[in-house]
This record gives C-alpha cells, sequence and structure tokens, in this order.
C-alpha cells in the first residue's frame, strides 16, 4: 500500500508499472450509483440539447 | 486505512503533474513577452513535408526539399527576430531546441530526484530519435495531402495522405521496437522516457492553442475581408454559427457519448470501473488527454492511460484513412458537408488526426460537388476543416471541466465509503494539476483577445494579437507537437506487448472498436445534423472572380 501510494503521489510511470493484469480484470459489481450517474449523464445531455437546439442559430429548431 | 496529513502545496517540487504546470507555463510566459517585442520563443525547430528532390514544374510551397525540411517557426511568425531565426537554419534551430529543453527538463528531473545523469543521457537519445521520426514521417509519401501536392504543383505522386499522424505512429511504432526488440536499451532509456509527464506539458500548451483559437480566426478573417465582402460577411456568420454550435453539440455529445460507453465498457465488456471511465473519456472526448486526466481524476494506475493512449492513436489513424470517403460518399454525403466536418471533429480523437481528416474531407467534398455541378458550385476552400476542427477545439476545453466534475464524483460518490467523510483537500489532491496550466494558459490569451487585443475591432487591437501570435504559434505549434512526440516514442520504449497481450490487451481493443463504430459515430453524425444541418458554405463560383484555387 505505501508503494502504491508513493506511486500516486509522483505520478511517474515507468516500465515496471507494466502490469497489467489488475487493471483489466475483477471488474467489480454494478452498483446503483453507476446507474444514477450514467442516467443523470444522459438527463443532463436532454436538457442542455434543448437549451443548445433553441439558442444555436444554426440549429433544426431555427 | 491510516491516513496522513498533506499539505496542500505538497509535491509542488517533486511530482511529474506540478512539473507539467512549471515547464508548460515557464515557456507560455517566454512566448508572451512577445507582446514587449521580446521573442524567445520563436527558435523552436518545427517539420515541413519534404521530398528528395521537386519534379519539374514544381513549387516549394507546402512541400520542400530534404535541405529544408525544418525550420525555426520564428522566422516564420516572429515579428521582432525574424531573420535572426531565418539564419539558425535546420541544424542549428534543432540544437537550440535540444538546449533549451534539456536544460529545462533536466531542472525538473533532478526536483523529482531522478537519476540525472541517466536522465541526460536517455533524454539525449530520445530528443533526437523523436526529430529524426518527426523528419522521416513528414517524407510527402507520409505525410501529404492531395491539397498540399496540388498547391507544390505536382498532383500525380502517391501518397499516404496521413499528415502530421505519420509522425506519431512512427514514433510509436520505432518506440515499440526498442521496447521490444532492445530490452536493454529499453531499460537504460527507461529514466527519461516519460509519456505522462510529456503529455501533460503538451496539454499545458494545448492551452495555449485554444486560448490562440479567437486572434487566429480575427486575423485570418481581416485577410478574407480583401477577397470581397460578401464572401466576408457570410464567413463571418458562419464562423459564428459553427463557434455556437459546435460549443452546444459537444457538451451534449459529451454528455450521451460517456454514459455509454462507460456502460458498454462495464456491462458488455467486465471492465472494472477505473478502466471503463479513462476508456470512457478517451472515447468520448479527447483521446489520449482525455486518458490521462481522467486517469489522474480517478486515480486509475497509470498503465491504464498509457494502454489507452496506444489504442487511440492507432484508432485516429484508421479512422483517418476510412472517416473522410465514408462521409463524403455514404453518410452523411455533400448534401450536408458541415454536418459531416462537425461529426469528423467529434468522432477522431486526437487533434492531429482530426484535423488531417478534416483536411481530407474537405478536398473530398469539394471535389465531389465540383464535378457533380459542373463547376457551378465551387466551395470556399478550408470552411469543411474549419468545422472539424471547431468541435474538437471545444472537446479540448472540456478536458479539464470533465476531469473536475469525475475527480469529484469519485471522491464523494463512487470512494465513499459508509461513515467516513472525505476531506476536500481529497479533491485537490486528485484533482489534475497540470489542468491548471491548461486554463491558465487558455484564459489569458483569451483576457489578452478581449482585452489590449480588443477582439480585433481596432487597428491597434489587431497589432498586439499580432504580437501575441508570434508568441502563441511556437508553443502550440513547435512545443506542443514535439512533447506530443516526445510522449508517442516514450510510450512505445516503456510499452512491453509480451505483458500486454498477458492482460487480454485485445479485449480493450474490442471495447474501442464496438463503441467507436457503433455508437460514437453514429451519435456523432446525428449530433451535427442537429445542430449544424442547412448550414452552407460560400459559392466561390457565384462570385465574379471568386474562384481562386
Amino acid at each position: 500500500m505505501a508503494e502504491e501510494t508513493k506511486k500516486q503521489d509522483t505520478g511517474t510511470l515507468s516500465g515496471g508499472d507494466m502490469d497489467t493484469s489488475s487493471v483489466l480484470e475483477n471488474a467489480e459489481e454494478w452498483e446503483p450509483i453507476e446507474t444514477k450517474l450514467v442516467v443523470w449523464s444522459l438527463v443532463a445531455a436532454g436538457f442542455f440539447l434543448i437549451i443548445g437546439l433553441m439558442l444555436a442559430p444554426s440549429s433544426i429548431f431555427h | 486505512m491510516a491516513k496522513t496529513q498533506r499539505a496542500w502545496y505538497s509535491g509542488m517540487l517533486t511530482t511529474e503533474d506540478w512539473w507539467a504546470v512549471w515547464l508548460g507555463l515557464f515557456f507560455f510566459g517566454l512566448g508572451l513577452l512577445t507582446l514587449a517585442g521580446v521573442d524567445l520563443v520563436g527558435w523552436v525547430a518545427y517539420p515541413k513535408k519534404w521530398v528528395f528532390s521537386l519534379p519539374d514544374g514544381a513549387i516549394a510551397k507546402k512541400i520542400v526539399t530534404m535541405d529544408k525540411s525544418f525550420y525555426a517557426l520564428g522566422g516564420k511568425y516572429s515579428q521582432t527576430a525574424k531573420d535572426t531565426y531565418k539564419a539558425l537554419g535546420p541544424i542549428g534551430s534543432i540544437l537550440i531546441t535540444y538546449l533549451v529543453f534539456t536544460v529545462a527538463t533536466t531542472i525538473g528531473a533532478y526536483f523529482q530526484k531522478w537519476d540525472v545523469k541517466k536522465y541526460l543521457a536517455g533524454w539525449t537519445i530520445i530528443f533526437f530519435l523523436t526529430y529524426l521520426v518527426w523528419f522521416i514521417g513528414h517524407h510527402a509519401f507520409f505525410s501529404a495531402s492531395v491539397v498540399d501536392l496540388k498547391k507544390s504543383h505536382f498532383p500525380d505522386m502517391f501518397t499516404l495522405s496521413l499528415g502530421g499522424g505519420a509522425s506519431f505512429i512512427l514514433a510509436l511504432i520505432v518506440g515499440l521496437i526498442i521496447g521490444n526488440f532492445f530490452k536493454p536499451l529499453a531499460n537504460y532509456l527507461s529514466t527519461a522516457a516519460k509519456p505522462e509527464w510529456f503529455i501533460k506539458t503538451a496539454i499545458v500548451f494545448l492551452g495555449v492553442k485554444v486560448g490562440y483559437l479567437p486572434i487566429k480566426a480575427v486575423l485570418i478573417g481581416s485577410k478574407l475581408g480583401a477577397k470581397g465582402s460578401q464572401i466576408g460577411h457570410e464567413m463571418a456568420n458562419l464562423t459564428f454559427d459553427l463557434f455556437v454550435a459546435g460549443a452546444a453539440a459537444t457538451i451534449v455529445a459529451y454528455l450521451i457519448f460517456w454514459p455509454g460507453v462507460y456502460t458498454i465498457s462495464r456491462l458488455m465488456f467486465k471492465l472494472p470501473r477505473k478502466t471503463a471511465a479513462v476508456l470512457a473519456s478517451a472515447i468520448s472526448i479527447c483521446g489520449v488527454s482525455a486518458a490521462v486526466a481522467t486517469g489522474g481524476a480517478v486515480r486509475a494506475r497509470p498503465i491504464v492511460s498509457i494502454m489507452v493512449s496506444a489504442l487511440v492513436v492507432v484508432y485516429a489513424v484508421i479512422e483517418l484513412v476510412i472517416l473522410p470517403g465514408v462521409f463524403t460518399h455514404v453518410w452523411p454525403g455533400t448534401s450536408d458537408p458541415i454536418v459531416a466536418g462537425a461529426a469528423m471533429g467529434m468522432a477522431v480523437k486526437t487533434d492531429g488526426a482530426d484535423a488531417a481528416a478534416g483536411e481530407l474531407l474537405d478536398e473530398f467534398m469539394r471535389q465531389k460537388v465540383e464535378k457533380e455541378s459542373g463547376g457551378k458550385i465551387v466551395w470556399m476552400e478550408g470552411v469543411i476543416t474549419t468545422s472539424a476542427v471547431m468541435t474538437k477545439i471545444w472537446i479540448d476545453m472540456f478536458i479539464g471541466l470533465w476531469a473536475f466534475i469525475l475527480a469529484l464524483f469519485w471522491v464523494y460518490k463512487i470512494e465513499k465509503h459508509e461513515g467516513d467523510r472525505v476531506p476536500f483537500s481529497e479533491v485537490w489532491f486528485r484533482f489534475p494539476k497540470f489542468v491548471l496550466g491548461y486554463f491558465a494558459a487558455w484564459f489569458i490569451y483569451l483576457g489578452i483577445f478581449f482585452g489590449p487585443g480588443q477582439a480585433g475591432g481596432t487597428p491597434e487591437g489587431v497589432s498586439i494579437l499580432k504580437a501575441a501570435k508570434a508568441g502563441a504559434v511556437p508553443v502550440e505549434k513547435g512545443f506542443r507537437k514535439l512533447f506530443f512526440m516526445l510522449t508517442f516514442m516514450s510510450l512505445g520504449i516503456i510499452t512491453d506487448f509480451r505483458k500486454l497481450a498477458e492482460a487480454q490487451f485485445g479485449k480493450m481493443v474490442w471495447v474501442y472498436f464496438v463503441a467507436l463504430v457503433f455508437y460514437i459515430i453514429p451519435v456523432a453524425i446525428v449530433i451535427a445534423y442537429l445542430f449544424h444541418h442547412g448550414m452552407t458554405i460560400p459559392n466561390m463560383a457565384a462570385i465574379p472572380g471568386g474562384v481562386i484555387n
């Protein structure tokens, strides 16, 4: 853990960090907060879409 | 988990993140001195497209002979030291570039407590190897587009039309060869092969580019005005419309792209959260830069950003080769050229590949419409390219904001354990600091534009903007691309394919492919359509004397 913390602090990347086994495996369970993140992003997209279509002079609303 | 108190300024002198800020802002500051009439950045050596010898009748405009394949940018853009920088020649400018960046980065290496001797030796090899690859990658065979050939009056040469992207790919390939087949050399170079540091520094330089954009637009516009008030008026309106539509389309695209790719990564391909977040940002936003920024925000292991960055580069080149033809002949087609351009900007994930793809698209579309109309419609050159670059620029602008939002969300929502109080300082420690340099550079140039530059509304303002341009171009063009090249070279050097293969790198390749082809590109076209449908390009054939190509 100490080593990991140090790595995070420096942000340094070297050849020794190329072990990829843990970054593609062992996916966590999908959690409700992720559903919220996805859904709220799409809701925000819908909101900005309407606002944008109203404001942009070149949009199909105009 | 034991927590230790950290001062808010911890790491300012010892981390790559902060050193990207210091390095980036130092050179940005040097660039600003042109406002005071002092040009200290024009020495940077920049490549030109070249051939061994020009054929009969050709002119050395876009493509030059080998002996002129590098030039000091100040020789073209400086207002106060043009002759001095011209006199440097290719070798002189490369040597000064080497000296300046050697001193600057070695100071950074010293404070980061790296082995300075090893860094210096490794840096020297990587630097000159990078310039050699930059040189080779700019041979016309790799880089010249149809437009370049046409302007140089030898349109028959066969080229791959990869633009500056060819050099990036070559740098990656050479790095990969060293990293995988010359391992003792790769180990020797590893002290100086720092892709994260280089890319973060390049992102600070990218802030200069974004801030410089309105300055560039005004200065180009003042030239266009001379060609006729009608074209000037149409272009001014079009540019403004592209600016607004690009902003709106980009925000919407973001918010649709990211959750979609994240969901595909997590549910279809079963990737861990942090990896999925970095991948989603890279595919949705701005490739390499977004991967690094998001990796910092969610505290993913650096290897994630590196793997994703490598994928971004490869896919960007594939897109560059395929999309201009598809967009011209299949969908959206010449009936909606600006839609196609804007969609390109949202679909191609590196600046270089996007600009090159936009330029190809511009050429393909103009040729097609001119041929089909029997010469009655001749679109102004560069408008489609501009539409592609405009959405991309907006995307670049939002990298930092998105990284910040993700950092907040990750700290307060994803990783918050029951009963834990997450101190606000954690957000600060997770925040990718180089983004501060990016914003500082952007806003200061924006301040110059609206402040003393008076948005180019007066002759005095234009004069100040011209002085600002002389300092901005070497930084946003020369320094930025050099650091991108160093990034790709270093990326290859530290990448061990055997380990990547063991870790099922292919899985990530498929996520990228599925997300890009079945989600990003179609959605990009639909969003581009909603915001750009019906926008027209000035027809030069309708104006007496308007066809100037």
